[in-house]
């Protein structure tokens, strides 16, 4: 069988990037090999965990089960851009200060939909915040200071 | 393998019309591309889809119509959409998390044809018909004649779905889906069942349609179980002569999930809550 390169053109945390990819290459593939942004973690690889999930045009998507090749013309965004000069984006810092990260490997995928869902729903109520990470699984914290780290970001926005 | 992307109809079903059996469509691929990951199928080319804007509409009137790229997010979020077809919308809200309806599609859904697809039942109650079109033409017809088999459909190598068009909710009727399910989310139907109820003004059953997935090879319509509730004020004994048609019209396969009996012994019970949750929904 013959593999033909594809060429594609899209951008990632603001960056443009023209590739030549394999046809059948991932999106998770792309970043971690060619692109070197190692953040976006490979769990399940096959939808089911979340942990490689990455914004594309604002939506959380699964990145291992998304074709690079599809993304032409894109904007992808990575637990990379959520920091800028080194200093930890809100929510970050929110995971940090409220124990959210264990072990850490489910934290970028969950930073991404939550990411997602403030832009979306900048006060959203706990059942909200469930329900959109129903596709993040996190084997070690139980969810509840995940939970509490949005909740405390919000307050922090709504404050007057 | 190769890859093309189409921005208009006519590309693809032009692609589709010279490539016929080596290509394979590709929408949100969370079926799709799944399924070339794990080998269980090797297409000598894709054909991207997701950039041809025109298959991305859905338009309200005496039917619904939505083009195939219409997201499950799309339906599980849009009040106008929920308003009309409530239990379309609930059954797009079971699929998988956030990622997953973020790009997957009702087309994708309907052509994978997995005996499981979520969304076929609440199509199937709303009366669904598929346009498909190919460089031969186009052609209209009933989505329950669609299904062939388990991962089988009447669709040819060069053909497309196009569109999907369905009855919104009528006045003075219900309808929901319920799905079982071993936890509340990112699982596969184990039993899928959607019902559209219309009521007379005395509260008297006129109307009924229910439709199973997972519990057959294709999702189905069970016409006895329609018959027996119609004419009833959902009482007496309606339940158990339509649970028995349910059963009858099941075959469901054991597997690691559930056994035959359990997916057969919960159909009874399933029907009852939909129909009173369908009652409820009318005169709320
Ligand atoms: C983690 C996870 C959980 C899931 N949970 C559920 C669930 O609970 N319930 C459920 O029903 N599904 C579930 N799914 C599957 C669901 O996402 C898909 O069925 C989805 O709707 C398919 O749409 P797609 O656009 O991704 O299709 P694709 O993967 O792009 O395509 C699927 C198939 O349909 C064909 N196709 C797509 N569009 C067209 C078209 N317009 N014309 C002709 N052929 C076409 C493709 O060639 C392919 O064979 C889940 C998937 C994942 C990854
Ligand atoms: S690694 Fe992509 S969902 Fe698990
Ligand atoms: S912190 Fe370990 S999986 Fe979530």
């Amino acid at each position: 069988m013959t593999v033909n390169g594809v060429a594609v053109a899209f951008s990632v945390n603001g960056v443009a990037h023209r590739l030549e990819v394999g046809p059948g290459e991932t999106l998770l593939r792309t970043l971690r090999e060619r692109l070197r942004l190692t953040g976006t973690k490979d769990g399940c690889v096959e939808g089911e965990c979340g942990a490689c999930t990455v914004l594309v045009d604002d939506r959380p998507v699964d990145s291992c089960i998304l074709l690079t090749a599809a993304l032409e013309g894109r904007q992808v965004r990575t637990v990379e851009g959520l920091s800028g000069d080194g200093a930890l984006g809100p929510l970050q810092q929110a995971f940090i200060d409220h124990g959210s990260v264990q072990c850490g490997f489910c934290t970028p995928g969950f930073l991404m939909t939550l990411t997602a869902l403030l832009e979306e729903n900048p006060s959203p109520s706990s059942f909200e915040v469930r329900e959109a990470l129903d596709g993040n699984i996190c084997r070690c914290t139980g969810y509840r200071q995940i939970i509490e780290a949005v909740a405390a970001v919000t307050a922090e926005s709504t404050r007057p | 393998m190769q890859f093309h992307r189409a921005q208009t109809l006519d590309e693809a079903l032009d692609l589709l019309g010279e490539l016929g059996d080596d290509a394979l469509v590709l929408a949100g691929g969370t079926d799709a591309v799944i399924q070339y990951l794990a080998g269980e199928i090797a297409p000598e080319a894709f054909v991207h889809i997701e950039g041809i804007e025109d298959l991305t509409t859905v338009s309200l009137n005496h039917r619904t119509t939505l083009g195939p790229l219409v997201t499950h997010r799309v339906l599980a979020t849009d009040e106008v959409i929920g308003a009309v077809h409530p239990a379309l919308a609930a059954s797009a809200r079971t699929v998988g998390g956030w990622q997953t309806q973020a790009v997957g599609t009702i087309g994708g859904n309907i052509c994978n044809a997995s005996p499981a697809a979520d969304t076929v039942p609440p199509l199937l109650v709303a009366d669904a018909y598929v346009t498909l079109a190919s460089r031969r033409g186009r052609r209209r017809l009933a989505l329950m004649d669609f299904f062939l088999d388990r991962r089988q459909t009447v669709m040819d190598p060069d053909e497309m779905l196009t569109a999907i068009d369905l009855d919104p909710l009528p006045r003075g009727s219900g309808e929901v889906y319920l799905k079982v399910g071993r936890r509340g989310a990112m699982e596969v139907a184990l039993v899928g069942m959607a019902v559209r109820i219309g009521f007379a003004a005395d509260g008297t059953v006129d109307s009924a349609r229910i439709a199973l997935c997972s519990v057959a090879p294709t999702p189905r319509r069970v016409p006895d179980a329609e018959k027996a509730l119609i004419g009833s004020r959902l009482d007496g004994g309606v339940f158990d002569a339509a649970g028995e048609a349910l059963r009858a019209a099941a075959c469901p396969i054991d597997d690691a999930r559930a056994s035959a009996s359990y997916r057969r012994r919960t159909l009874g019970g399933l029907l009852e809550r939909a129909a009173i949750q369908c009652r409820e929904a009318v005169t709320s």
